[in-house]
């Protein structure tokens, strides 16, 4: 306690009178989320979400598994299949690539940020369920077919936050 | 057939079945802890700009959530712990509960519709309210778990703190009206002014003392989430937690019942309406108001308030609030000499 005011009772006595005023005064202040899955807000640029991999950009480098802190990514040894064939030949060389595991990712972009060639990048995706641990596990085949998308019973509104300079945030329609 | 109906019916609206098991008894005890239960995440939502419980009816806001909390914790399996007092776990919550509720026996809902009548009826109630937290005790200690046992001795701690205050600002009243009888209080009331404009203090005194000893914020003390889990419900779980939860709401109801009797004219003034069954239901509709915008205040207050430590809510207890409820003695003394010139 600092300020020697705190000591008189009667100071304290208006501060919980002061108290309970500013609750009731956020009481009747407008809500300042949004009711997410019918209403979703846009995301800014740079936002960290889900990662696509191109995979044929990729140079098997291992930065990406090296750098992350969560040992999420993680190099599988896999033998690439020649563009058009079905099955990679025999005589092809065993190459590493990053899959990626998304129950221990903590979204850090230090992947994106280390990958040379540009090979990682985020999406704005960052609302996906899933039913089981092995579903958010994703070997390089399947990380390189796209990041997972989130599923909505309905369309939902989307909404762009805004600065106010009364209440803070607020929202306008998107579009 | 019509005659057995009939039968059943006067049965279940003589006093002394209709005020333990339908209102202000256990039927309503529950309905008011349905509604509380909501309206206090709501509010508290509300007040921090969130939504608060929304998706079960969403047409009146999560308005049933708490049927569904029920529902859940009823088909969850109540587990006792190995090195917990069997008969002391088991039977703490269900103890703690009905003796949460067993006072609103002795609260009358109208001049002549009560189930128990006595000079001494605040007493009653007063008393048979402070049973609750000694069960809180047995549930800590027989729970076989340090939170547990921290959490009893904070609610045997605060039970002195609360308690006695709260007996003396009760009982500067009973001074003021010149009887313990709640029914003769309303009477006195109708006739005089609500208690709370001839004692403001001792109102003050009792509403903040009723936050003390039924857990609200800013005195959710003994259950603490953040620093000792849950107190005394530490172990709990299933339908005995749901019990535990429920006591203290139950008692917050009963003590806004006697705190609308004692401060706020009770079912006074009547609004002039007439139509069949008025005489019993519309006393009791007055006071069930009064007793629900009390307890709408108390649990308003977790949205503004954090947690007092126990030695800062002790020290209110006993500086402040101990001396303000003598204090209150003193001035309804000091009324009552005035009104007498
Ligand atoms: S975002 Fe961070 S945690 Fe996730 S895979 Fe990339 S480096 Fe690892
Ligand atoms: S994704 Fe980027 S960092 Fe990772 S192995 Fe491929 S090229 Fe290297």
């Amino acid at each position: 306690m600092t300020d020697r005011r705190w000591s008189s009772p009667v100071f304290r006595l208006k501060g919980h009178l002061d108290a309970i005023l500013t609750g009731a005064k956020y009481l009747i202040t407008p809500r300042a989320t949004v009711r997410y899955p019918e209403e979703v807000i846009e995301l800014p640029e740079g936002y960290r979400g889900f990662i696509e991999y191109k995979k044929d950009i990729c140079i098997s480098c291992g930065l990406c598994a090296t750098v992350c802190p969560a040992n999420a990514m993680k190099m599988y040894v896999e033998r690439a299949a020649e563009p058009g064939e079905e099955a990679p030949a025999e005589e092809v060389k065993p190459k590493r690539y990053p899959g990626i595991n998304y129950t221990r990712c903590i979204f850090c972009g230090f992947c994106v940020d280390v990958c040379p060639t540009g090979a990682l990048e985020h999406v704005e995706t960052h609302d996906v369920a899933y039913e089981d641990f092995n579903s958010m596990i994703y070997p390089p085949g399947e990380f390189a077919a796209g990041p997972p998308k989130p599923e909505f019973d309905t369309p939902p509104r989307r909404l762009r936050p805004t600065m106010d300079e009364r209440r803070g945030i607020a929202y306008e329609p998107a579009d | 057939m019509m005659g057995l109906l009939e039968w059943i019916l006067d049965l279940l609206l003589s006093p002394w079945l209709f005020v333990p098991l339908i209102y202000p008894g256990l039927i309503s005890a529950f309905a008011v802890l349905l509604f509380i239960i909501w309206f206090e995440r709501k509010l508290a939502a509300k007040v921090q700009l969130r939504y608060g419980p929304l998706y079960v009816l969403k047409r009146l806001g999560g308005a049933i959530q708490l049927v569904a909390d029920l529902l859940r914790y009823l088909f969850a399996e109540p587990i006792v712990p190995d090195q917990a007092d069997r008969l002391a776990f088991i039977f703490g919550p269900i103890l703690l509960f009905a003796s949460s509720y067993i006072a609103a026996i002795a609260i009358p809902i109208s001049y002549d519709f009560y189930a128990f009548r006595s000079e001494i009826s605040l007493l009653v109630v007063l008393g048979l309210n402070t049973l609750a937290p000694a069960f809180n005790l047995v549930i800590g200690w027989g729970s076989n778990n340090k939170f547990g046992l921290i959490g009893g001795l904070r609610e045997g701690f605060l039970i002195t703190a609360d308690e006695i205050p709260m007996f003396v600002s009760a009982l500067a009243m009973a001074v003021l009206y010149g009887t313990m009888d709640l029914v003769r209080m309303v009477e006195l009331q109708s006739e005089w002014l609500w208690g709370i404009a001839l004692n403001p203090l001792a109102a003050v005194t009792f509403f903040v003392l009723m936050l003390l000893s039924t857990s609200r914020f800013p005195f959710e003390i003994v259950e603490a989430e953040s620093e000792i889990v849950m107190g005394p419900f530490t172990e709990y779980s299933g339908i005995l937690y749901g019990l535990t939860m429920g006591a203290s709401y139950v008692k917050l109801y009963v003590l806004s019942l006697l705190f609308a009797i004692l401060f706020l004219g009770g079912w006074e003034p009547l609004p002039p309406l007439e139509f069949p069954g008025s005489w019993l239901i519309l006393p009791g509709a007055v006071l069930f108001l009064k007793a629900l915008v009390i307890m709408c205040l108390s649990v308003f207050m977790r949205a503004v308030y954090p947690r007092y430590r126990i030695d800062q809510a002790l020290r209110l207890a006993w500086h402040y609030l101990f001396p303000a409820s003598i204090l209150s003695v003193f001035l309804s003394l000091l009324v009552l000499s005035g009104w007498s010139i």
